[in-house]
């Protein structure tokens, strides 16, 4: 344990820009937890005759439609945001992995049915296919999170399902087996916990693209009900305005997604590196 | 001869197991389209004083009035005809409409993915010779940046900054000047057909409507490409066949594009066809924000007016896509690789 | 200008189009006499009747086709022009008689009027019309129904250029209905040689070819993406059978709100009806392009409540909702105080029959909560408050600032957007409780108001509203002629529907027309769509 921090350690310090990333990601989580208290202003709360006041210093990042400090409902998001993107992948990573480790390591026809209900979704424009669940179940929270996960679950499953299948006769999963270990103790105990970190990689990846999809289904009106903060719907609303000349509305949002974005992506790079010893030349 | 069998053996063998996740496409679809709560004749008896009689008529018309698993059967009659349907957003036969509209889709993605390509390849191999320097960071940090970016948002700037404010690019409405002459539909690829008739003002024009939703959408697969470009460049470069093409005194440049590109390709192709497929069914937006009368829009506004027809024909077509690319790229893979044969 | 090879092509061949004589003067048009509009929908019929139909359409075949008689206009004094349902002239008729008793109009069809292949106008090609009007399976008939033409026997032919239209009942909206674009006049000869026996009104052929005679002519039509036309130049029924100033019309499909009002303020395109509210205030100060603010008085946004499901079915319930909104704060946000208020007016029993006019509604958050409370719910209530995606521009924040000021007198909302289709479904079949709409009358008159939007059984009476005695009187004002009768039972209608509240009636937003600064003449109509013949450059 303390050989991988330490090797954890040793990449960061070597590579500046994982470092920041994680500092970010920290940064993103403590402002999920006290966001309320942070923020300086009611993110809910209308203000019509202060509407679309530009950036000043009691609007630090300006005023909506209705006169809402747009600072304060960004911070106030971060948290649904990140609910969002951490539940829509963990959906997907836990339903992924143990689909794709049973198939991996039972195979025969359970494998390969699976495998073939992973090659109609695998066909599927990926975005029309959220679009049309979200459609189908309703646009509310839980059901975005569903759509998104449902489109990622392919992509779990063939990763979990080659990651088994390479490890299913090694050494220790037949030792495991000799020892009398029921197949589910073997695929749960010993092998998934295997897999999970090359899976970590992907993880933190789509971490930042869960949160795109959710803001492009935004724009096209099938995001996250208002009032509520959200950073895809705010950037949508924005959208509107940048012609008008009210750009801090689509700006400031789109710095958020941006960076948090950014953020995972850099952290799953780094992640990578330290998980995956071959990538460290 | 026997290579070129086996070839034809494999892509034969591909398309007859792809037959069952195409049918699943189908009926996935077509019942996920019937799910939706919404009902298509209500929304497009939407005259004034449409009443009840007027929706029944709609319904009667689009067959919404049988049971599922007729519509179902007579959907697949339909589609063994070579026809799915007629689309109400647009009054025109499906098949019509996507064969109008393919193209354009078509011809953005590809030019996208060159763009893409030709920035990524060449930024993953200066990353993958300086691994861990400031330079790979700043590569890797450039990419990763056009992933943060919804392409809506990246789509809508571009409009901002090089239409309205700085005046040189052409107005972002569709893929040709509405005042200049269409070049003759010859492929349905403008550039294309415009290059074949030396048309090459009008390919001037075509190529200025291009560039910037080709733009967007490559900056959002930029990431991708790049990144793996650098990676297998790296496997290659540590092997030992590119240490021994050093040591016997080959230009360093020769070693890097010859030797170690060449091999480092392959995964590149890989995820090449990966990232077309998904571009041409994620295009959506950008063809939305650039008013690009692709099949992305069309599927879009199908979608919100619960237009049954089109959305399942786009999405089948979407799935022949796929099962086509994947079947290059492994052609394209069984000739670079032979080994890939032995299976 | 270069004729277009491509479109012209496909329109001959996949649309079959008039567009075989490709109009050698198109090569000397110049961009001035060329006018392109940018618009959010799509054109999906030359049909505007075609089940399905969109509502740009309206527009195209108030051009494509001539009608027996036309709309006037009257001056707007904020700019621009509106249109006239009380000045009526005719349009493909030159001259209309009204027997005395009103229940006979006789139709003199032009002497020299010709459809677009030269053959002239006939009493036939009218009788035609007028019966495909309210026979076809369209959605004509129950629009013509509004004013009693519902069978063909009301349509005689008395001479080769004549016809007289027999009404069972003196109504107010006989020739008016005559002026809309479902009343449209085709070149029968033409449309009968297409019909067959499963379609004896043409209605798949004319979905995709034109049979008319108006004053433009479609030459090329890519579905969803453009329509381009050039004008009749035969064309002799306008007003003083003068020409339309633009000889070509390219009409294209941006889906993007602000890309249009881009187009329209860098000089790309010369004309666009359908901006987001919140550019067209940025657009009339930078004062690049004009904005022509027309008020829409046969339009009006509500907030509905379903009347037939607990506890809207309690009218005190929907009163104590309508005293909660928070009006001037709604209109501010949600179009920039660009409109008519519909609220706001000071008096409890209606001083006049004018309807949608500024009623006696205003917020009073204590009155409302002292409602709540006799209606039995001292504690407030729950509910869900729905509406259209492509409402959300504007409803976005009305719905904010509604969910927190009902929250002030214990009202906790919900807020639910859907997409259009699932919305259309839902208010069919009534299962909404509470949500907001848009409302339009193409014949504005109190009556058809009321009798559109407050009774019966479609899915425009939102509130699926019953009320026997507005029922009644609905249909009573239609057939009065006598005008203080008609006022005194338009202002009983209005004062049963203020205290019954079966919707809030809010505002009716400006018809905000962007243009160039050389385009002059835009009139407002009342199906909302442009009418090119209006229009020229200065």
């Amino acid at each position: 344990m303390s050989a991988t921090l330490k090797h954890a350690a040793w990449v960061l310090r070597g590579n500046p820009v994982t470092a920041l990333a994680a500092t970010g990601a920290t940064l993103l989580v403590l402002i999920a937890i006290f966001a309320p208290w942070l923020a300086p202003h009611d993110p809910i709360l209308s203000n019509v005759p202060m509407a679309l006041q530009p950036p000043s210093a009691t609007y630090w990042a300006g005023t909506d439609q209705l006169g809402r400090d747009v600072f304060s409902r960004l911070l106030v998001a971060t948290r649904l945001d990140l609910a969002i993107a951490v539940s829509a992948v963990g959906i997907s990573f836990a339903a992924g992995a143990v689909i794709g480790s049973f198939c991996g390591y039972i195979g025969g026809w359970l494998d390969k049915s699976v495998g073939r209900l992973v090659d109609v979704l695998m066909a599927f424009p990926l975005f029309v296919l959220a679009m049309a669940m979200v459609a189908a179940l309703g646009n509310r929270v839980e059901n975005i999170v569903i759509a998104t996960a449902f489109i990622n679950l392919p992509f779990y499953i063939r990763f979990a399902r080659a990651e088994v299948n390479v490890r299913r006769n090694l050494g220790w999963v037949e030792a495991a087996r000799s020892g009398g270990e029921s197949h589910m103790t073997i695929v749960l105990r010993y092998l998934l916990p295997n897999i999970l970190p090359a899976m970590a990689v992907q993880i933190s990846l789509n971490l930042g693209w869960a949160i795109l999809n959710a803001a492009g289904l935004s724009f096209i009106g099938l995001g996250v009900q208002p009032p509520t903060p959200e950073w895809g719907i705010m950037v949508a609303e924005g959208a509107r305005f940048i012609t008008a000349g009210q750009w801090w509305l689509v700006a400031y949002p789109g710095l958020a997604l941006m960076l948090t974005v950014l953020c995972f992506n850099l952290l799953g790079d780094g992640l990578r590196d330290i998980l995956d010893p071959r990538m460290r030349t | 001869m026997r290579a070129l069998k086996s070839v034809g053996v494999r892509v034969g063998r591909r398309l007859v197991a792809s037959v069952p996740a195409l049918l699943g496409v189908v009926v996935f679809t077509f019942v996920l389209m019937r799910v939706l709560p919404g009902d298509p004749a209500v929304f497009f008896a939407s005259g004034p004083n449409a009443g009840q009689a007027e929706i029944q008529m709609i319904r009667e018309q689009m067959g919404l009035d049988r049971p599922v698993h007729e519509q179902l059967i007579r959907y697949f009659s339909e589609i063994g005809r070579g026809q799915l349907g007629r689309s109400m957003t647009t009054g025109q036969a499906v098949v019509a409409d996507l064969r109008e509209r393919l193209p354009a889709s078509l011809e953005l993605t590809l030019v996208a993915l060159i763009l893409a390509l030709g920035a990524a390849i060449p930024l993953g191999i200066l990353a993958a010779l300086r691994p861990n320097s400031p330079l790979d960071h700043v590569v890797r940090f450039v990419c990763s940046m056009g992933v943060c970016v919804p392409t809506f948002v990246s789509g809508l700037l571009l409009i901002y900054v090089f239409y309205v404010v700085l005046g040189i690019a052409p107005d972002p409405t569709g893929r040709i000047d509405i005042f200049a002459a269409s070049p003759p539909d010859i492929t349905g690829f403008l550039l294309l057909d415009f290059a074949i008739t030396g048309d090459w003002e009008g390919w001037r024009a075509a190529a200025g409507q291009i560039i910037l939703p080709a733009c967007t959408m490559a900056l959002f697969v930029l990431a991708p490409l790049a990144r793996m470009t650098r990676a297998s460049m790296l496997a290659v470069l540590g092997s030992d066949f590119i240490r021994t093409a050093r040591s016997i005194g080959l230009s360093r440049w020769k070693v890097i594009v010859v030797h170690g590109l060449r091999n480092a390709l392959l995964p590149v192709i890989t995820i090449t066809g990966i990232v077309f497929s998904t571009m041409l069914g994620a295009n959506v937006l950008v063809e939305k924000v650039f008013s690009w009368p692709g099949v992305g829009s069309y599927a879009l506004d199908a979608l919100l007016g619960s237009d049954y027809a089109p959305v399942q024909g786009f999405v089948l077509m979407m799935a022949l896509a796929f099962v086509v690319v994947n079947l290059l790229i492994d052609v394209l893979y069984g000739i670079a690789d032979p080994r890939v044969n032995v299976e | 200008m270069k004729f277009n090879r491509r479109q012209g092509f496909q329109a001959a061949a996949a649309a079959g189009v008039a567009a075989t004589a490709a109009p050698r003067e198109a090569m000397s048009q110049t961009r001035a006499e060329t006018l392109r509009q940018v618009m959010g929908g799509v054109i999906n019929s030359l049909d505007a009747t075609m089940l399905g139909g969109t509502r740009e359409g309206f527009g195209l075949v108030m051009n494509t086709y001539d009608r027996l008689c036309s709309m006037g206009r009257k001056p707007v004094s904020t700019g621009g022009f509106t249109f006239d349902l009380d000045n009526i002239r005719g349009e493909l008729a030159e001259r209309i008689d009204r027997s005395a008793d009103g229940l006979t109009y006789t139709f003199h069809i032009r002497q020299n009027a010709t459809w677009h292949d030269g053959t002239p106008v006939t009493a036939e090609d009218v009788k035609w019309s007028l019966d495909r009007s309210v026979s076809a399976r369209s959605l004509a008939p129950p629009q013509m129904s509004m004013s009693s033409y519902t069978s063909p026997d009301q349509y005689k032919i008395v001479g080769e250029k004549t016809v007289e239209v027999k009404l069972p009942r003196s109504d107010r909206l006989a020739l008016g209905n005559l002026s809309t674009p479902y009343a449209m006049m085709i070149n029968s000869k033409l449309a009968k040689q297409h019909a067959t026996s499963d379609d004896p009104w043409a209605i798949n052929y004319l979905k995709e070819n034109q049979a008319g005679g108006g004053a433009y002519i479609v030459e090329s039509h890519r579905p969803g993406q453009q329509l381009q036309l050039r004008r009749n130049d035969n064309w002799k029924n306008g007003l003083n059978g003068e020409l339309p100033y633009f000889r070509r019309i390219i009409m294209q499909t941006v889906p993007e709100a602000a890309t249009r009002a881009s187009l329209v303020e860098r000089g790309d395109a010369d004309l666009c009806i359908d901006l987001a509210a919140s550019d067209v205030p940025a657009i009339e100060q930078r004062n690049r392009a004009k904005v022509v603010a027309i008020p829409q008085g046969n339009t009006f946004q509500c907030i509905v409540f379903n009347t037939r499901v607990a506890p809207f079915d309690n009218p005190k319930v929907r009163r104590a909702f309508a005293l909660a909104l928070p009006y001037d704060a709604m209109f501010q946000a949600a179009l920039f105080s660009r409109g008519s208020k519909y609220y706001g007016a000071s008096w409890t029993q209606a001083p006049n029959g004018l309807f949608p006019q500024p009623l006696g509604v205003n917020q009073d958050l204590d009155r409302a909560k002292a409602l709540l409370a006799e209606a039995g719910f001292p504690n407030g209530l729950e509910t869900t408050f729905t509406y259209a995606v492509s409402m959300s521009a504007f409803v976005d924040p009305m719905a904010a600032l509604l969910q927190e000021a009902l929250g002030r007198i214990g009202v906790r909302v919900a807020i639910q957007k859907l997409p259009d289709a699932q919305i259309g479904t839902l208010i069919v079949e009534r299962r909404l409780p509470f949500f907001t709409d848009l409302g339009s009358a193409w014949l504005p008159s109190p009556d058809y108001f009321f009798r559109l939007y407050y009774s019966g059984e479609t899915r425009w009476n939102y509130s699926g509203w019953q009320n026997a005695e507005v029922t009644a009187m609905a249909q009573e004002a239609r057939f009065t002629i006598d005008q203080a009768r008609y006022d005194d039972i338009c202002r009983r209608m209005i004062d049963i529907s203020l205290e019954q509240m079966p919707h809030v009636m809010l505002w009716s937003g400006n018809h905000e027309a962007v243009m160039a600064k050389n385009i002059e003449g835009y009139t407002y109509w009342f199906h909302r769509m442009v009418d090119w013949r209006d229009l020229k450059r200065s």
